[in-house]
């Protein structure tokens, strides 16, 4: 279990974490999110006592990091997976982190097997792809059978095979049993991997809910509607309970009807229908949706909907 | 070490672990990480092979200087030839930390053991056994060799005459010193370069001023790492700088201080 508890970080006069309150439980893959400078790495780092906070607190199993005798026997992490001495062998990097916390040679052998690195156990780091140093970085994580894991952005720049791994990887520690904490800038990729979800901006949580959740309250699902008999058809939608967007183009946006019910509304009253789209928002929009207030740096977005400044949080 | 199955156990309760146990695994872990890039065997090849061969030379050149009784010491061959030695120990000693900074594996290291203090007295210990080792091996070595060369002109010392034993003994400290020193000011600095420009600096700077007229020479040099060395392995002390014993302590207190420095910074920074 992770317990962040009203954390701040500044740095000089840029607030990085302000006032982030949330708890990790074991047993699933919790993503964490927000877009890229929302301060999910520097929370991970206070989490791993790297960096002092500024006030609040941070726990891993009831226990402050710092207070932990031998940590790597209860947390792994991967933060930075090109954190390596590039002259270093595969083998020797991971055996002087597993000596620090008294595990052995052993063991370190098993971890190099299980993440596929067995064949390139005794080459230096510097000739490594990204993939193979995200699974060393892992290996280093399992070292010591930890009951916490927390990986930074472990799918970056990996192909579909290793993000195919990496994600089967962190479900199955999570079956397992174990607090899993994956932070990543992508909705879609949190999608297929995380049970649970905790969302940032600009340091502060935005929401901490179930992605199933997520998916139900905040997909936007209506039809899109054109007619040459707009504010006619529109009325008799109305009539029947619906709820009209109109749109700027002259489309009208529907809910509460389906595409269906609309189309044999406007046919049983000889409205012609030049469009009947029903539409979806992805999840991905969803997201977007929560953390476009908070986002430091948004490229200028053709999107015009208005959105309110305070996002129901599910 | 039996090895850990890959399905988790039962949550361990935090077992006590002796701090002598984790002193071990610390410095189990530094001597893994010391021994396992090449830039330690390069450094310390060039540590060791350089003295040795220019005391050697420098002997040959004393040997042979016209005039037959040349009033130099015939310890400072030694002691000469490592002063350049301690530039490649220097660096190795500035590099043990701030590759880990450079690389950002310091973040691994420091999530692995929380209390940075005995990371790098670790550290210390370990670099500072190899130099020490191999800084005395230089001096026996040079010591030797130099006498082998200046015996041939009657201008040698045996070891067995007082002075010459603890002379030489401290003669090899030197790298150790030097290496140490550059340690802590890797884990100051925390950039390589910035390192070891910090090293030549408080090594090298301050040996010119040493130079400085009388008396102000003797009162600022005697301060001075390399004016205390020299005094500390001279046959014949200055009698302008401190006591060869109080030279010691000159000598020790500048990787004193500079650990002392990192030490209090280590725990402040954010890795």
């Amino acid at each position: 279990m992770i317990e962040v508890d009203k954390l701040v970080k500044r740095f000089g006069a840029v607030t990085a974490v302000d006032g982030l309150t949330f708890t990790v439980r074991p047993g699933h893959v919790t993503g964490f999110l927000g877009p890229n400078g929302a301060g999910k790495t520097t929370t991970m780092r206070v989490i791993l006592g790297l960096d002092a906070p500024t006030s609040g607190t941070t726990r891993v199993n009831q226990q402050s990091y710092q207070a932990l005798i031998r940590p790597l026997h209860q947390v792994g992490a991967l933060l930075d997976a090109t954190a390596l001495h590039p002259g270093r062998t595969a083998e020797a990097h991971l055996l002087s982190v597993a000596q620090s916390n008294g595990i052995g040679r052993a063991r370190a052998t098993e971890m190099l097997r299980l993440t596929g690195l067995e064949a390139v156990a005794n080459r230096r780091v510097k000739g490594f792809s990204l993939g193979m140093k995200q699974r060393l970085g892992i290996a280093v994580a399992l070292l010591g059978d930890p009951r916490v894991l927390m990986f930074d952005e472990p799918v970056n720049g990996l192909d579909t095979e290793g993000i195919a791994w990496i994600r089967q990887f962190m479900r199955a520690l999570a079956a397992e049993g174990r607090t899993v904490l994956v932070s990543s800038h992508l909705m879609s990729e949190m999608a297929q991997t995380a049970d649970r979800l905790v969302i940032i901006g600009r340091g502060r949580l935005i929401a901490d809910t179930t992605t199933a959740e997520l998916i139900e309250s905040s997909t936007r699902k209506d039809v899109l509607v054109r007619s040459p008999r707009a504010g006619e058809l529109a009325e008799l939608m109305t009539a029947r309970g619906a709820t009209i967007t109109k749109e700027d183009d002259g489309g009208l946006a529907v809910t509460g009807l389906d595409a269906p019910t609309i189309g044999d509304l406007a046919a049983s009253r000889g409205i012609a229908v030049h469009a009947l789209i029903p539409r979806a928002a992805s999840l991905e929009d969803a997201y977007l949706d929560l953390t476009g207030e908070s986002t430091d740096f948004r490229a200028a977005s053709p999107r015009t909907t208005e959105r309110p400044e305070g996002v129901p949080v599910p | 070490m039996t090895a850990i199955d890959a399905r988790p156990g039962p949550v361990t309760p935090a077992a006590p672990v002796p701090v002598a146990v984790r002193a071990r695994d610390v410095l189990t872990s530094e001597w893994t990480k010391l021994r396992s890039v090449r830039s330690t065997y390069w450094t310390m090849l060039v540590a060791v092979v350089t003295p040795i061969g220019l005391s050697a030379l420098v002997a040959v050149t004393l040997a042979n200087a016209p005039g037959n009784s040349p009033p130099v010491d015939p310890l400072l061959p030694g002691l000469l030839s490592l002063e350049y030695a301690v530039l490649a120990v220097g660096v190795l000693g500035v590099l043990t930390f701030s590759s880990e900074f450079s690389t950002g594996l310091v973040r691994t290291t420091f999530a692995a053991v929380p209390r940075r203090r005995a990371v790098l007295a670790a550290k210390a210990a370990v670099l500072g056994a190899v130099t020490l080792v191999a800084g005395e091996l230089v001096a026996f070595v040079s010591f030797a060799l130099v006498q082998a060369v200046l015996s041939g002109k009657h201008l040698g010392v045996p070891l067995s005459r007082p002075g010459v034993l603890g002379a030489v003994l401290a003669t090899g400290l030197l790298l150790f010193v030097v290496a140490t020193m550059g340690l802590g000011l890797g884990a100051i600095v925390r950039h390589t370069a910035g390192g070891i420009a910090a090293l030549v600096g408080l090594i090298f700077l301050p040996a010119i001023l040493g130079l400085l007229p009388a008396p102000w020479g003797g009162r600022v040099g005697r301060f001075t790492l390399l004016d205390a060395a020299r005094q500390v392995t001279a046959l014949h002390p200055a009698t302008n700088l401190f006591a060869p014993g109080l030279s010691l302590l000159v000598m020790l207190a500048w990787p004193a201080l500079t650990l002392l420095a990192a030490a209090l910074l280590i725990t402040r920074r954010d890795a």
